[in-house]
Parts: C-alpha cells; sequence; structure tokens
C-alpha cells in the first residue's frame, strides 16, 4: 500500500489541486522543515517565521490551480516564503547598528570548549546575517543554507542570476569580514 | 550592478594577483583550490574567509529548528475551513435521497489503486451523466470516470492500465455503490524505481 | 395525539445515526454552519428551531418528518449500503418513538481512511 508520504509532489499536487485536502497535508509535512529554517534566518525569530510560513501554504493553497507543475512546487513555495518574508523585513526598521554588532560577534571571552566556541560562531554568524540587506541576505541562504543552484535562487528572488551571483558576493564579503576575528 | 551609471559596489573583485574572488571563493568552497591559490598571499586569504565562514555555517546548520508541531495543524485547520462549493455525487438507495461528496469519492477510488505499485494516480475526476428525463430519483444516473495516471518504468502499460481500470470498477461497487458506465484511463508520465535501479 | 418538536425528531436521529457501524462522525453542513450563526445573530421565532444537532436538520411538515443527515464515513465501508443503513434504522427509531414517519436524506461528506 502507497501512503501519502511515498507519492512524488506533482502527483500530491494534482490531487490536491482537485480538492485531496490529505494530499496537500501530506506536500505541507514534506516542505514544513525547509520553510521553515529558511523564515527562521530571514527573519530572524521563529514566531514570524511559524505564521509567515503558514500564511504562505495557506496562500499556496488558494492559489494552487495557479501551479501548472513547470516548476517544482518546492521552488514555488520558496518563491512564496522568500517574498513573505523578504515584504516583512522591509517593513520594519534595522535591529543593530554595525558597531554593536562588532562588540557581540567578538569571540573575546568565549570558552575555550569546542562545543561553546561552535556555538558562539553560529550565534556571531546569524547575528551578521541581520546585518546583510534583505536581499543579499535571501541569496545567501538560499545558497549556503539551503544549498540552491544560481538558476534556482534567481527564479525564487526574481533577479537575474548575475544580480544573485553579485549579492552572494557582496554578501560574503561582509560576512567575512564580521568573521575575521573567528580566523 | 549598475546605479545611475555609477558602480556603487562591485559584484566581484579582481585580486591584486589578478584572480576573480569569485571563482576562488567557489573552487576554495568545492575544495579545488588549484598550486596558485594555495601559494598566492591573495587567494589563501580569500580561501581562509571561506573556511571561517564554512565553520560558521556548519555550526549555524548543527542549530537548525524543528518547525513546531502546530504550524502543521494551523495550516490544516484553515485550509478546511475554506469554503468551497458543495458538489455532490447522487448513491442510489431504495428509500430517501443519498448522496456523496465527488471529491470524496475520488479520494476513495485513488486510495483503492494506490495499492497498486505499479501505476500512481494523479488526477481522478467522476462526471455525472444526467438522466435525460424527469425528477425522480430513483432513475439511474451514470458516472464516467477519468483518471490520470503515472507509471512504473518498464510496466506493461496495456495489461496495467486494464487492471486499474477493473480496480476503479471494483472499488467503485464495493466501496462507493456508485454505478460506473465508463473509466478513461491517460497514462501521463512515468516514473523510476529506485530501488531497482531504472532510469 | 403526541406532538413533538423538530429538535425531538433531530435527537433521535443524530442518536440512531452515530450508532451505525461505519459512520464516523456527524458533521454540520456549510448550510447548517451559516443558519447556526444566523440563529445566534438572529433568534428565531416560535417554531423555526431547525439547528437542533451538529450534522442533523429536522423538519416537521404535515405530519410528516423531513430529517437530513450529513455524515462522515468509515473507509471500507459501501457508501450506497451505509447510506441505506442510517436511513432505515433512522427512520425507524423516529417512527417507534415518535409515531411519525420520517424521510431521511444523507449526505456524505468525506471518507476517512486514516482512523
Amino acid at each position: 500500500m502507497i501512503g501519502a508520504a511515498d507519492l512524488d509532489d506533482l502527483t500530491l499536487v494534482v490531487r490536491a489541486q482537485e480538492g485531496d485536502t490529505r494530499a496537500f497535508e501530506a506536500l505541507v509535512r514534506r516542505h514544513q522543515r525547509r520553510l521553515y529554517r529558511l523564515a527562521v534566518r530571514l527573519l530572524g525569530n521563529t514566531s514570524d517565521a511559524e505564521e509567515s510560513v503558514q500564511e504562505a501554504f495557506v496562500a499556496a493553497w488558494r492559489q494552487l490551480n495557479g501551479f501548472r507543475g513547470e516548476a517544482a512546487f518546492s521552488s514555488w513555495m520558496y518563491r512564496i516564503v522568500t517574498n513573505r518574508c523578504l515584504t516583512l523585513v522591509r517593513a520594519r526598521r534595522p535591529v543593530l547598528a554595525l558597531d554593536e554588532l562588532g562588540e557581540q560577534a567578538d569571540p573575546e571571552g568565549a570558552s575555550p570548549e569546542q562545543a561553546a566556541e561552535a556555538h558562539d560562531r553560529a550565534t556571531a554568524l546569524d547575528r551578521a546575517l541581520q546585518q546583510l540587506s534583505a536581499e543579499q541576505r535571501a541569496c545567501w541562504i538560499l545558497r549556503e543554507l539551503h544549498g540552491l543552484s544560481y538558476d534556482d535562487i534567481a527564479a525564487i528572488v526574481g533577479a537575474s542570476v548575475d544580480a544573485v551571483r553579485g549579492r552572494l558576493y557582496r554578501a560574503r564579503c561582509t560576512l567575512a569580514e564580521v568573521m575575521a576575528p573567528w580566523r | 550592478m549598475a546605479v545611475n551609471g555609477i558602480h556603487s559596489q562591485p559584484d566581484t573583485a579582481a585580486l591584486a594577483c589578478g584572480q576573480d574572488a569569485a571563482t576562488v571563493w567557489d573552487r576554495a568552497a568545492t575544495g579545488r583550490l588549484g598550486t596558485h591559490d594555495r601559494d598566492c598571499p591573495h587567494c589563501r586569504a580569500v580561501a581562509d574567509d571561506q573556511r571561517v565562514l564554512a565553520m560558521a555555517i556548519d555550526a549555524l546548520n548543527d542549530q537548525a529548528m524543528e518547525p513546531p508541531p502546530s504550524l502543521v495543524d494551523h495550516v490544516m485547520g484553515a485550509v478546511l475551513t475554506e469554503l468551497r462549493p458543495a458538489d455532490y455525487l447522487p448513491l442510489p438507495t431504495r428509500h430517501g435521497r443519498a448522496r456523496i461528496d465527488r471529491i470524496a469519492a475520488a479520494v476513495v477510488l485513488r486510495h483503492a489503486v494506490d495499492q497498486m505499485t505499479a501505476l500512481r494516480v494523479r488526477s481522478c475526476r467522476l462526471h455525472l451523466i444526467e438522466p435525460l428525463a424527469s425528477p425522480d430519483t430513483h432513475t439511474p444516473t451514470a458516472v464516467w470516470v477519468h483518471i490520470s495516471v503515472t507509471a512504473r518504468f518498464g510496466t506493461d502499460l496495456f495489461s496495467a492500465t486494464a487492471r486499474v481500470r477493473q480496480m476503479i470498477l471494483t472499488a467503485a461497487e464495493d466501496l462507493l455503490g456508485l454505478p460506473i458506465t465508463a473509466v478513461d484511463v491517460d497514462v501521463v508520465d512515468l516514473f523510476a524505481d529506485p530501488a531497482r535501479g531504472t532510469h | 395525539m403526541l406532538h413533538v418538536s423538530d429538535t425531538v425528531v433531530a435527537r433521535v436521529a443524530a442518536y440512531h445515526a452515530c450508532r451505525v457501524p461505519g459512520v464516523l462522525r456527524l458533521r454540520p453542513d456549510l448550510a447548517q454552519s451559516l443558519a447556526s450563526i444566523a440563529t445566534r445573530l438572529f433568534p428565531p421565532r416560535d417554531g423555526e428551531h431547525r439547528i437542533p444537532t451538529d450534522g442533523v436538520t429536522a423538519v416537521i411538515e404535515a405530519g410528516r418528518a423531513e430529517i437530513s443527515i450529513t455524515l462522515v464515513a468509515q473507509w471500507g465501508r459501501n457508501c450506497r449500503d451505509l447510506a441505506e443503513e442510517v436511513q432505515n434504522q433512522v427512520a425507524e427509531h423516529v417512527g417507534a418513538y415518535t409515531g411519525l414517519p420520517a424521510t431521511v436524506t444523507i449526505t456524505i461528506t468525506d471518507v476517512d481512511y486514516t482512523g
């Protein structure tokens, strides 16, 4: 017996388009983890992330008949979540000033234990991420944390591949600078 | 990126040694640094930056959080309360009227066919062919089923579609009690069987 | 002569419909959900109590009970046979309890194969 979890995305999408809510639930369960992690990094907090991903899935359910299957369902969802998060980020003011960040990212006084060091490294990088422009952050996260190709990222953020390459390069420069004390 | 004809910030940068920094970065990330990259101080600096960031990325990935269980519940709660037009097929009972939601009937047929491993049902639509005359509830109605399937690569399509047609007829009679007049089967795609290494 | 309300008929119908094997639960349909909102907003005049039990409506007219039941069926049970069994059980019990002849309309909104 094949369960919904064994079916490919497109089969589940067609079923959901015809009103099968259990097929849609299988899609939500399959993709929620990646999308939630994307939203957490884009937004910098979990409660906004949860809400954005929920809204994105409900929006996807409503627009499902417009999904024609030329792109993968995952790319389509990445685009919806990214757009929602970017809109939210643009609507709020920057959280930290750069010099403040420099102090927080300073590893001085960090425990020599590796676990603690890894934790501090992650925290420093996470803080640094929030200092990037929303567009740079989106490109960097999709590339470095989600391993997507330049083509996929370009389609998701609605920019050219060259623009994605540029944003990624500038993001890396900024992050490398902030992370320099960790060399 | 050109803004008003001026490069406000370069997309890429040439290092003092002439190498493109972004390209060196990509080589470092994929572990393909050349002899020059390793000897040149400029390229080494880029590779060091890449390494420091890569370690931080690993640390960040280790902290990745699981979505809360409430996420699926909230989404499905909203989905299930979305209004959709009610659409039913009549069930032929002897006394009084009975009907079944058209989507629920399709779900039953799909789920029955999901027991076949050679085929996967994508679309499953039930069309009601209205009886020509009379509002008499006992006039038999006809239902026509149109399904699209994907087939396992190498499956005998003639026998598999004949079998799925028979399964639909049997499931409609045994599970729904709905008389079906015709079943159309479209094979829309093939899928590979990873277990048997087909491709 | 015995006089019973729509509510009495609906409660008897709901009670016996739930007990037919293969009926997972009764479910208010959209019209009922909207009607129950309307009832809260506009309290009914006498004789218009038509939302007595989730998933069941009953109206007594000219000495007959018109009952409508919306339900979720269990996977594996033949839907037509299930509908017929609910119609028979409900009509029989409503008749025996209230003396009213009943016509029962069944709507199956979902078939649950997970539970």
